[in-house]
């Protein structure tokens, strides 16, 4: 191994495959497989578990095989028939699909399940870049921004009514990079971040207002934003304040000759008032379970048997875990069950508790390689197809890092976000090794096409 | 590098910078949380995995002198529930109150509001304790549907023979807030713990009550208990053994409950040491009704009992086993001639006034006449020959008006009659009074205890010995810690013979009058009967005595007291010869 990194740069040229996110991701699978296998061991079910994960693991190399020698640009040419392969097998989920944990979201074949849209996740990055690409040069246009959005909706239309939110609170905002990388006007994307943001900031600020009561006592505007939440009234005097104020503003820089366009201004309403429908709506989709975690988000400490109970549990294992960690298969937070989801979404609170500092060090560190190198083949790529999917693949998992290390660290609310090559889970650890078997398959070709 | 694509890589660039910074943010706060804040979450983890159960140690066992067990131990379990820590539905924790309740016999409301406790402290507690072997053996069933509970061995104290001996021994309780602020902070008491609240089991709490056990469980997020990381075994305590005497007690008690009142007390001492052979005060009550197992159907625990020890506390005047003083007053002032006779016709005239005798002994009263009859008008002389002053300071040469200096709590010191006393209190001393005093009426009172150390006291011919009733403490190891050892407290020096006349008159009021009640076949009983005039109901009896074998020293003294008994030679004589026909082994 070491003589390698020595080697001239000819070789370096000539290499096929990128050995760092090679080893990468081997690491993190193995690592994972040994997380995952202390997780379960005392579960009633952990046998199941194990199997599945050690039939997970070939399937999963051969993704990443498939993913690199299949020529990536075969996903850009035949990204309708992609398209409609992906919305037919989220259809057929919710036809022949099984009710797991409240949503319906797996298909069962013999023993193993499949979860559909795990795979749709990297699909979706796929036609996403596709269709940009296509649209390159009106790439700073509203139109084509509306169009994408028109694009992805029916996919993640067909998700929500599994209902399956986890996925799109990833998927989302990893598009939202996408769109960032592939040079959409700053100003559109500023107001795509303004209306994402105040749809899931009402709901939020709804939850915290109900949690203190007497905020909204002390300040006219809580009280008038606690309001809004259910009258009408207010709701109406809020879209022609918002209106009012628009037309003032744009009356102040017309005073002082400052000519911008109305539709801005209007836009800019818009966006507010839109964000402000779509967190109405949120508010009143989510389910109990869902408003008590971002409740035990806003006070983690106010409760520390209820919702809170999850991430509390986790950094109690994370933090006695300490420096060096218990050992492997000796963490007590994990092994005696007061860690959750302990082999799902909060795998790294055992992990923490078991290699200790170390090892939450390490996995983070591998995720950065991670980022980094993905970051660094899509510089390389040859065209500009293999450089967008390299972005989304980027920002899918850079949005995976920052939800699941989030939620455990507690600047995040619980979303049901696992950590890829990490967490249990079969479809997902498949897919994640499909997206960098395809970052793999751009690095292969970055000289070869042109 | 140069770019082969047409992009405007910056915002790449600007994304894997957003990344690095958020991998910063991640490790510090893994370093923050795993590292600076380690020794917080390790202690809570510790405290989420481990459960503490205290096992109460075996109290110490109180022992008669005969090594008769008068408070031993019981098997006893407690059930602990051990919280789970997820929140568990409102209804669940409802029908498992439910059932425990119903399982146990208890309130539900108790139950639910201990579980909820629980709960929210994350530490285990007790639902129950003194469940039964029995009961505990059916208990598997319920632990079957319920995650949590815990059964854990431990002891009670329990008392074999009831009511024995309950005003010496005492009876356990729970703590008030004075022992709570004082030991609280040991380890060896919590909460619940049961504490000596009376007698022997307050006075040596410290003695009896051994080491608590503990248990160290490791327990999951249920409360289902995985293993037993540490088991501190329990260090029983001390040992207690008593002067007390098996029979002599058991004669004394049956003896006071058949009396005509069953109330009353009576002490008995070893006149060679001062050992306590045997004390009952009654009404009595029996200690195992506050340590009932918890499925036991007790009809008794009303819990309002007398704690009042008539033996120690109870005020009463002599009477006329007070005429004993006069006479040695008599004899140490030499105004007593033993041939001197008088005649009683039933009074004496003093100032006006009628002083009565209790009935018409006639001529030819001397002073050992005197004492068989009691006579009251052959006293009234004596006492006004020797005057009240010698019979105030034989009164205290014996130590009348001070405490015995007993071990025991809330001992009574009674009050001395006489002129310096009248003077003391800035008042005057009549003529009446002395002849009041002589017959041990008027303002002296005496407790039972005084009396019988009284008794000793003429027994073995001045000796005071302080009362004691501990002979022995053993600990858990076999080593004895305490041994008792006899305390004289003064000696009484008087004329030579003396002490041989009071004894010869006593022997006489046994033998052939008022003291009849007590005659024992085979044994010599001294005695003197006592009638205390009581304004308020009926006369309260009094018999005070000591007894020998023939040819040896007196070894037994007895001092009994029946509270409104009419009389002391038909109702404390005939209890008193009970008692000694028990320490000699007579049927």
């Amino acid at each position: 191994m070491l003589n390698k990194l020595y080697t001239s740069e000819q070789t370096i040229k000539r290499r096929k495959i990128d050995y760092i996110i090679l080893f990468a991701v081997s690491v993190l699978a193995v690592f994972g497989f040994f997380t995952v296998l202390s997780a379960v061991s005392g579960l009633s079910y952990g046998t199941d578990v194990v199997r599945t994960h050690i039939i997970a693991l070939p399937v999963a190399a051969g993704a990443f095989l498939f993913g690199w020698l299949f020529n990536y640009q075969i996903y850009n040419e035949q990204y309708k028939t992609l398209y409609g392969l992906i919305l037919a097998l989220l259809a057929a989920v919710l036809v022949f699909g099984i009710v797991s944990r409240g949503s319906n979201s797996w298909f069962r074949l013999g023993f193993i399940s499949l979860q559909p849209a795990e795979i749709c996740r990297i699909a979706t990055i796929l036609i996403g870049s596709s269709f940009l690409i296509r649209n390159y040069q009106n790439i700073k246009e509203v139109k084509t921004l509306i169009l994408f959005a028109l694009l992805i909706l029916p996919i993640f239309g067909l998700i929500m009514l599994q209902p399956d939110f986890s996925s799109i609170v990833v998927t989302a905002p990893a598009l939202l990079l996408l769109l960032y990388a592939a040079g959409v006007n700053i100003f559109y994307f500023i107001v795509l971040l303004a209306f994402g943001l105040s749809a899931a900031l009402f709901p939020i600020l709804w939850t915290y207002i109900s949690l203190h009561p007497e905020a909204v006592e002390n300040s006219i505007f809580f009280y008038v934003i606690g309001q809004l939440s259910s009258n009408w009234l207010y709701i109406g005097g809020l879209c022609c304040l918002i209106t009012v104020l628009g037309f003032f503003i744009l009356y102040l820089l017309k005073q002082f000759r400052l000519y911008i366009a109305p539709f801005f201004v209007l836009a800019v309403c818009g966006v507010i008032m839109a964000g402000f429908f779509s967190g109405l709506f949120v508010n009143k989709q989510m389910k109990t379970y869902q408003r008590k975690r971002v409740e035990a988000f806003l006070a983690p400490d106010s409760d520390p048997k209820g919702a809170g109970y999850n991430v509390l549990q986790a950094q109690i294992a994370m933090g006695s875990g300490g420096v060096l960690g218990k050992g492997l298969f000796s963490g007590t937070q994990s092994r005696l069950g007061f860690v959750p989801e302990r082999h799902t979404d909060f795998i790294l609170a055992v992990l923490g508790e078991e290699t200790g500092l170390l090892g939450t060090l390490f996995v983070l560190a591998l995720y950065i390689i991670l980022l980094w190198r993905t970051a660094y083949i899509a510089t390389l790529s040859s065209d500009r197809y293999g450089y967008l999917v390299c972005c989304g693949i980027f920002g899918i998992f850079f949005v995976y890092m920052i939800f699941n290390f989030g939620m455990l660290i507690g600047i995040f609310p619980v979303a049901g976000i696992p950590l890829p090559f990490i967490s249990y889970g079969g479809s997902n650890l498949v897919a994640s090794m499909w997206a960098f078997g395809i970052v793999e398959s751009v690095y292969r070709r970055r000289l070869t096409i042109n | 590098m140069k770019a082969k694509n047409f992009f405007d890589q910056s915002r790449l660039t600007h994304l894997l910078f957003l990344a690095y910074l958020a991998g910063a943010v991640i490790a510090f706060k893994l370093v923050d949380i795993q590292f600076i804040s380690h020794s917080r979450y390790t202690k809570a983890a510790e405290k989420n995995r481990t459960q503490i159960l205290y096992q109460t140690a075996p109290r110490g066992r109180i022992l008669a002198s005969g090594g008769e067990l008068l408070a031993a131990n019981q098997t006893a379990f407690s059930l602990y529930y051990l919280p789970a820590f997820e929140e568990s539905s409102p209804d669940y924790i409802e029908t498992y109150a439910e059932d425990v309740s119903n399982f146990l016999g208890s309130d539900k409301q108790a139950i639910l509001k201990l579980l909820k406790k629980a709960n929210k402290t994350g530490k285990a507690v007790a639902l129950a304790q003194n469940i039964s072997p029995k009961k505990a053996f059916s208990f598997a069933e319920l632990q079957n549907y319920y995650t949590g509970l815990y059964l854990l061995e431990g002891t009670k104290r329990y008392y074999p023979y009831g009511a024995f001996a309950s005003h010496l021994l005492g009876y356990m309780g729970t703590m008030d807030n004075k022992f709570w602020s004082l030991r609280g902070g040991s380890a060896d008491y919590r909460l619940n713990s049961k504490i000596g609240k009376s007698g022997i089991e307050k006075r040596y709490e410290k003695e009896l009550k051994g080491r608590d056990g503990g248990l160290l469980l490791e327990v999951d997020y249920m409360g289902r208990v995985k293993k037993k990381i540490k088991d501190n075994k329990w260090r029983a305590g001390s040992d207690i053994y008593t002067t007390i005497n098996y029979e002599v007690q058991k004669a004394a008690e049956e003896g006071i409950e058949n009396s005509i009142t069953g109330r009353g007390a009576v002490v008995a001492l070893n006149p060679k040491n001062g050992a306590v052979l045997a004390m009952v005060s009654a009404p009595d009550f029996d200690p195992n009704i506050f340590m009932p197992f918890s499925d036991e159907e007790n009809k008794n625990a009303k819990k309002s009992i007398s704690e009042y020890n008539l033996a120690i506390q109870g005020l009463y005047p002599p009477a006329s086993t007070f005429k004993t003083i006069t006479g040695i007053a008599g004899l140490e002032t030499g105004r007593l001639d033993l041939k001197e006779e008088t005649t009683c016709s039933g009074k004496i005239i003093m100032n006006n006034r009628e002083f009565k005798c209790w009935g018409t002994h006639g001529e030819h009263i001397d002073f050992f006449k005197g004492m068989e009859q009691s006579c009251d008008v052959y006293f009234y002389e004596l006492g006004l020959k020797v005057g009240a002053s010698h019979i105030e300071k034989i009164q205290r040469m014996f130590r009348f008006g001070k405490q015995t200096g007993i071990d025991l709590p809330g001992e009574k010191s009674g009050n001395v009659y006489g002129p310096s006393k009248r003077a003391k209190n800035k008042t005057y001393w009549f003529g009446g009074d002395t002849l009041n005093l002589s017959i041990g009426q008027g303002e002296l009172l005496l407790t039972p205890i005084q009396m019988a150390v009284f008794a000793a006291t003429l027994a073995n011919k001045g000796k005071i010995w302080r009362p004691y009733y501990i002979e022995k403490i053993v600990n858990a190891n076999g080593k004895t810690v305490f041994e008792a050892k006899p305390d004289l407290l003064q000696s009484v020096e008087l004329k030579e013979g003396v002490f041989d006349i009071i004894s010869k008159a006593l022997k006489r009021v046994v033998d052939n009058a008022t003291g009849r009640g007590a005659r024992v076949e085979g044994i010599e009983v001294h005695g003197k009967t006592g009638t205390a005039q009581n304004p308020h109901g009926d006369d309260h009896g009094w018999f005070m005595a000591f007894a020998n074998r023939p040819g040896e020293e007196p070894d037994f003294a007895v001092a009994v007291f029946v509270e409104f008994g009419k009389g002391g030679g038909s109702a404390a004589a005939p209890i008193a010869r009970k008692v000694i026909k028990a320490y000699y082994g007579i049927e």
